[in-house]
Order: C-alpha cells, then structure tokens, then sequence
C-alpha cells in the first residue's frame, strides 16, 4: 500500500489514496507562460514600439530592466499558488484575504469586464503580424477599398472584421476544452518556436546591403520601384529630428520611462501559474518559479538575441524608425511599414509560397495564444457564480458539449458591440486605451494581499510550504509583493502623470470608473438579492473558530 | 432545516474541529462530512540522540530541540493532515524494508485518529442539538465503519436511508474506479446497483431526497481534474482538467430525481450544478491549509431554499 517518496532518508511516506499525483512537467507550464508573455504578439506587436515614443530610452535595457521586476512578480504568485492552491486565482486570493467585495470588483473588471476591449486589441495584432504580411506578399497594396480596410488597424472594417474573427477563434477555444487547446498550444509552440528559428537564421546570414536591397524591393507591391526607399526612410526619421539611441544603451531616466510600455507583454507570466498540487509541497512552489521565470528568461534572452539580430541585418535604429512610422513621428517615408520582423525578415526570400509559409509559422504565436482573451475570464466568472455574487446559471455548462455557455456568452456578447464601437466610434477607441492598467490594478490588489498575508491568514500561511523563506525574519512573499507592488506603483504613476502613453486620457478614466462602478453595483445588487433570499454573502469567508 | 456539508478533509484536525464548530457558527440543524476523513501520509520524526530530533515537513528539513519543539513540529504535521511518528534511524530502515508493517502503522494512526475524533466529537457536540454524520468515502478503509457506528455523537450514513427533518438521505462513499486502486472503488455497473440498493429503500416522494454519494457525476463539472499520463503525472502543466466522475452516480441522480445530491472525491472541482431538476454540490477541499470548504443549504418544505458555498 505504501510507498517512497525519496531513495535517500525516507521523510515521508505516503499511501495510495486519490489525487497523490506526481509532479507535473515544469515544461508545459512553461509553455503557457512563454504564450503568456508573448514576445511575438505583444511584444513586437506593441510593446517595442513603444521606443519611438521615447527614443531616448534604451529599449535593450527597458526589457531587461522591466523583466528583472517581474522577477517578484513570479515569486508572488508562486507563493500564492504555493498557500493556496485554488482555481480562480486571484479573485479567490483577494477574497480570502480582503473578503468578496474587494475580490469580485477587482476581478471582475480585470478579469472579465477588461478582456472584453482586448478583443479588438488582439485583433490589432493580428491584422499587423498575419492579415497585413500575407497581403504584402500577395502583392495586395491596398489600393482598393477592401484592401484599404486593412491597412487602418486601428478603426473601420478590418479591424472589425479582424475582432470577430478574434472572438470566434476564443469561442472556439473555450468550446474543444483544455485538453484540446493545450493539445493544439502545444503544436503551435514547436511550429512558433520552428519560424522564430528561421526568422533569426534570415537576420543572421544577411547583411545590411541585402536588407537595403530587399526593403527597396518591396516598394514593387506599391506599384514604383524605388531603389533607395530604405535611404529615404532614414532620412525621413533625420528630417523627422528622430533619433534613437543604440543596442547597448542605457540612459537611465529616458528608459525608466520606457519601462511602463514593456508591461504590456511581460507583466504576464502567471497566467502559466499551475494551481493544483497535494502532498508536494516546496517543490511546487519552486517549480511554478522555474515554470513562469523560465519562461520569463526564455523570452527576455530571446527577444535581446532577436534585437541583436535584427540589428546586424537591418541597422538596430531602423526598427525604432520603423516605429516611429507606426506612431507617425516619422511620416515621410516612401512606404509604410510596421516593424513586424516576420515580414521584415521575409523579406529576405524570393519565392512567395516561401514567405508565406514562414509568417504561417510565426503566425501560431498569434493563434496559439488568442484563445487567452477569453479563457482566464469564464474561469472567474464560475468562481463568482459558486459564490453565489453571479446567479446560478452563469456556471451552466451544457450537459452534451460540456461548454460553459452562459460563462462564453458573458464573454462574446459584450465583446462585439465594443469591437463594432472600437471599429467605428473614433471616440471609444481612445476609452480603450487602460486596457493594459485595469489588469496591472487588478494585480496590485493581489500583491497587496501577498504582503499582508503572513499576518492575514496567520494559520494558512504558517501550514504553507513557504513559511520557512524570510529575509531578515520577513517573509519571503511579503518583501517580493512590496518591491512588485512599488514596480507597479512606479508605472502607474507614469501612466497617470505622463501623456505620453496614451492611458492619462479623462475619457479613458471615466470610462474605467464606470466599469468599476458596475462591478460594484452587481457586487451590491447582489448582496441584497441573496440577503432577501436568506443568504448572507459575508458568510462565504467567514473563518470557523478551531478551538 | 438548515444543511453544512464538508466533505475530503483527510486527516486535517483543524478541519475536523471547524467541522465540529460549523454547526454552531453556521447555524446548521444538520452537518454532513461526505468521505475521505483519513489522511495520506506519514511523517517520521527520526531521533538524533539526547534531545535531538530531526523532521522534514513539506520539503523543508527541521532540526528539533527538545521535546516542545517536537511536539510543535508534530503538531504542525497534524494540521496539514498528515500522521507524525517517532522513530529511530534503525527503525526508519526497517520500516522502509518491511511494507506490512508500514501498512500497519498506517492503519493504527488512522483509525486511532478517527477514534480520538469520535471522542472529541462527543466531547464538543454534547448538549448541543444537531445531527452529525459521516460517510466514509473511497480512502478510508473499511474498519472506520465501525468506529463511527460505535460513535455517539456521530451517525454512520454509509449504505443507509437517514431521516432528516421530513427528508431522506441516502449515501454511499464507494467511488468508480481511479489510478490509485483505493478502498472503495469499483465497476460502474457494480457500483449502479450498489446505489440503488440503496435508493431502493427511500420512501419519500423525490422531491424529498437527498443523495450523499462521494463521487461526483460524470462530466457535471464537478469532476474535472488534472488530466493523467500513464505514471500519474498531470498532463499539460495541469491546465487540462478532465471528467473523471462516475456515470453510474448520474445515472442514480437522473432515475432519483433527488432535490439535493452532495459530492466530493474531487477536490479542485468546487461548484454546483444542476442535473435536471436536482442541485449538485461538491464544495471541494483544502484542507492543507487548514479551510474547511463547505456548502450550507437551506431546505425548506420540498426545496433548496437557497445555498451558498463557503470558505472557513
């Protein structure tokens, strides 16, 4: 019946019993949080852009620097998940620790109302990196209305058209299962992993002459040939009085200020974070560390060795030239590129089945991780319905299909119409712009519940498998929540003071208020229907006396 | 009639004493602990010579110091459930060579726990007037029957028809089978007439039934867990839960037509849901940390009134 669970000094034994399970592959979950923190999707399709608004920052060095915080961020949630291991994540945290009123506004605004605007975020990304590079390839320049549609990313029908396609691939998700989806995230990690490969390789073996020469080439699709339009193009950043500062820079105050933009793709990686684990103990712990800061490493390394790669291939400044034409602080050169390396690095092949074939590859970072827009959600919205805050039927899961209808359609329904508004409302789409900070603040209230734990949830904390990590006689997860929550203090304070990032706008900030306002008012709603009902929802948390 | 149900606590004393305390705290008229009452495992704390011990908990290796730091260590132990005993470097080898008496010691420390439970149940709940019972699930072994039927404090659900209040209860802890090859798992086909041997000997009209079967039914939700390769090892990082509940025990609810079925087995699975009319509860556990998960539902006339999950 019993068995070892070391060869060396037994010091523990454990017998057959149900859920003794062995410990999962770290590489999996790593999986997840490299998807997670997308270097593809988010990282070039937004993020690193970003040094074009401040090109006086070194953006090698934001990366590093903002990674190197993010560090306690993976020791926070790992020794959340290490003291209570709970799906639900950091609704049910914040609830055990602040109680359910705070952990449902929190959650259900970053969690579930937040997720609805990344839709046609998302689907940003994936004209840019998919619809706009297969177009380029088919010699599709844009000039009638449809292909027009698609080089505007940001409103009209093709962002539109994009968003429901973003939503229906997330339905779809949600739909096959976990099994399923991990099945098919698996295999687009290889393929991913495969044209990163070939991507670099394409940097690597070429030279600034042939990138010249294919970058002129391209001005073909455009219907003139322009044989100097990569000269133009760095004259136009000149004219432009742009200049970025190189590889290896790191002008300190310039790239703090940098930094607040990186959050965008790697303030991610607990979304890796395994939850489940019985009889494990420390192990897990460490092994949700090496999971989501493997995956953390992998990426900010990759993504420093992609940079270097690009800038033996292409001029490490081009890329921030070719930013600045994203956020048009450049806009006098002959063409119009987003510096998707993907296409740039296409760039190099001759032969159009090729090209595509490599930006299908690179495209499974986009399709390997859209599902995510939706998934985390209906996991919070089924926590808040087993507390009784939602009403029972948003748990429902059909009894045939096993799909969590009413969870997906809480989901899908709210994020069309402010897709369509996103598309067509040049208002809204300026609403939109916390979508990134709604999260962070969604987070900041988790850490602020890893400080206070320890003294919290004294019993909880003491049985965990952390209580032994202390620096100084406190506690391991109180000092990594701090300096966490003073990093996202740090950002938030720069997207509040600085207009720059585009997230100090009042309309944004109203509009965010009022989905806290209505993650409130359910919350209230909600306590006065069950309290006529006879159930007092305060009693969900409320501690047994032991004794 | 107020009902709180726990269920999986595995050898966690603290739960089992927030167990003993939910009634009053709750205001229940009716506490139910659905199965899985003993815990998982051993933990030697091995004898250095003097007054030096040494014990590892959760990974994490402790040099002890006489006998209070000891007994603090042991009872840390018993808070995360587990069953902490003396030893000496000599007997730990023996110990690791000779699996009966590994299995004996297993075997005394959780029946001896159960025992000292009864007693302290008697002890807590005396005087006071709610009912209490137990039905011991897939990982007790089968003398623990005997331990609650010999209780005062505590009435044995296993394989009866219980009234409470106007309704009745039928329960059984046996669970379809699992990789783990526990006590009381078996067939589905067996373990269909296994339930309806006991829903056999209801009386009362459906919409006064109550099923406590400590499987969930298959694929209600309340039985995804983390999916298993061949050696046991969550596939997918454990981000790929699957159903692994018992068909035989939807089957039972979908002929029974019960007004409440209470669940447990799984413990990441924490929900309700409903199978045609009835509502299905597994409150989950985790009891590691010491939190008594329950469900506290108010019945009322021939309904669930209202309910609601819990955290304690």
């Amino acid at each position: 019946m019993a068995a070892a669970d070391t060869p060396a000094e037994r010091t523990m034994f454990v017998r057959k019993a149900t859920g003794l399970v062995k410990g999962w592959s770290v590489f999996d979950a790593f999986i997840y949080s490299a998807f997670a923190i997308n270097l593809m999707a988010l990282g070039f399709g937004y993020a690193f852009t970003g040094v074009a608004v401040f090109p006086t920052g070194g953006l090698i060095a934001a990366i590093v620097l903002s990674g190197l915080f993010i560090v306690f961020e993976v020791i926070t949630y790992a020794s959340l998940i290490a003291v209570m291991p709970r799906a639900g994540g950091d609704y049910v945290w914040q609830s055990r620790v602040f109680g359910g009123g705070v952990g449902f506004v929190l959650a259900a605004t970053g969690w579930w109302f937040i997720l609805w605007h990344w839709v046609p975020i998302y689907a940003n990304i994936l004209i840019l990196e998919f619809i706009q590079p297969i177009l380029n390839v088919l010699g599709e320049n844009g000039t009638s209305t449809f292909h027009a549609a698609w080089w505007n990313p940001v409103h009209g029908t093709g962002i539109f058209v994009a968003s429901l396609a973003t939503a229906a691939i997330a339905t779809i998700v949600v739909s096959i299962g976990m099994r399923n989806y991990a099945r098919f995230q698996k295999m687009c990690f290889y393929g991913a992993i495969l044209g990163l490969l070939v991507m670099l390789a394409l940097f690597l073996f070429h030279s600034k002459a042939d990138f010249a020469a294919a970058f002129n080439r391209q001005t073909d699709i455009y219907g003139s040939h322009d044989p100097n339009a990569y000269g133009k193009t760095v004259a136009a950043a000149h004219s432009a009085g742009v200049q970025y500062k190189g590889y290896g820079a790191f002008p300190l105050r310039a790239t703090l200020l940098l930094v607040p933009f990186m959050l965008f793709y790697n303030l991610w990686p607990n979304w890796g974070a395994t939850l489940y684990g019985e009889v494990r103990g420390a192990s897990d712990f460490r092994k949700n560390i090496y999971a989501m800061g493997g995956a953390l490493l992998f990426t900010t390394v990759v993504v420093v060795i992609t940079f270097a790669a690009m800038a033996h291939a292409m001029g490490y400044t081009f890329y921030g030239i070719l930013s600045g034409e994203y956020w048009a602080s450049v806009t006098n050169a002959p063409t119009y590129w987003f510096p998707y390396p993907g296409m740039l690095a296409a760039m190099f092949i001759h032969n159009g089945f090729l090209q595509i074939v490599l930006l299908l590859l690179l495209s499974l970072w986009f399709f390997g991780w859209a599902g995510s827009v939706f998934l985390s959600s209906t996991r919070v919205i089924f926590a808040a319905a087993f507390d009784r805050i939602l009403p029972e039927w948003a748990a429902k899961v059909d009894d045939r299909t096993h799909v969590p209808v009413a969870a997906l359609l809480l989901m899908l329904l709210p994020s069309i119409p402010i897709s369509y508004l996103y598309a067509y409302n040049s208002n809204f789409y300026g609403y939109t712009l916390d979508a990134t900070v709604v999260i962070a603040i969604t987070y900041f209230g988790t850490t602020l519940s890893a400080i206070i734990l320890p003294w919290r949830r004294r019993d909880i904390y003491k049985a965990s498998p952390i209580a032994k990590y202390e620096l100084a006689g406190i506690p391991l997860v109180t000092i990594s929540g701090v300096v966490f929550a003073a990093f996202l203090a740090f950002c938030g304070y720069k997207w509040f003071s600085n207009d720059s990032y585009g997230i100090n706008h009042s309309n944004s900030l109203k509009y965010m208020a009022v989905l806290y306002l209505i993650a409130i008012a359910i919350y209230v709603a909600s306590r006065i229907v069950r309290r006529r009902e006879g159930i007092d929802l305060g009693m969900i948390n409320s501690e047994i006396p032991v004794e | 009639m107020r009902v709180f149900f726990a269920t999986d606590i595995h050898g966690s004393e603290t739960c089992w004493r927030k167990f003993l305390n939910s009634g009053t705290h709750y205001k229940a008229d009716v506490m139910i602990l659905g199965g899985d009452m003993t815990g998982k495992a051993l933990v030697p704390v091995i004898h250095d010579g003097g007054d030096g011990w040494h014990g590892t908990l959760q990974e994490q290796r402790r040099e002890l110091h006489g006998e209070d730091a000891v007994v603090a260590f042991e009872q840390d132990v018993i808070r995360r459930g587990y069953y902490p005993f003396r030893t000496t470097p000599d007997e730990l080898a023996e110990l690791e060579a000779d699996s009966d008496r590994l299995d004996d010691l297993f075997h005394s420390h959780m029946l001896g726990t159960v025992e000292r439970w009864m007693q302290m149940a008697e002890e807590k709940l005396a005087g006071q007037p709610q009912r209490m019972f137990v039905c011991p699930g897939n990982d007790d072994q089968f003398e623990v029957d005997a331990i609650l039927a010999a209780a005062k404090r505590v009435e044995l659900a296993e394989g009866r028809v219980v009234d409470i209040d106007g309704f009745q209860m039928a329960s059984t802890g046996w669970a379809n089978p699992t990789p783990w090859h526990t006590y009381r798992e078996e067939p589905e086909d067996v373990l269909l007439e296994r339930i309806r041997a006991v829903t056999g000997n209801l009386t009362v009209p459906h919409e006064r039934v109550i099923l406590n079967l400590h499987c969930p039914p298959y694929g209600s939700g309340l039985d995804d867990a983390p999916g298993l390769d061949e050696d046991l090892k969550p596939k997918h990082g454990g981000h790929a839960p699957e159903p692994v509940g018992s068909k035989a025990v939807r089957q039972a609810i979908e002929e029974t037509r019960p007004v409440l079925s209470l669940h447990g087995h799984i413990h990441e699975a924490r929900g309700h849901t409903r199978i045609g009319g009835t509502l299905c509860i597994n409150p989950g556990s985790a009891y590691e940390q010491g939190d008594l998960m329950g469900a506290l539902i108010d019945l009322n006339g021939s309904k669930v009134k209202n309910f609601v999950l819990t955290s304690g």
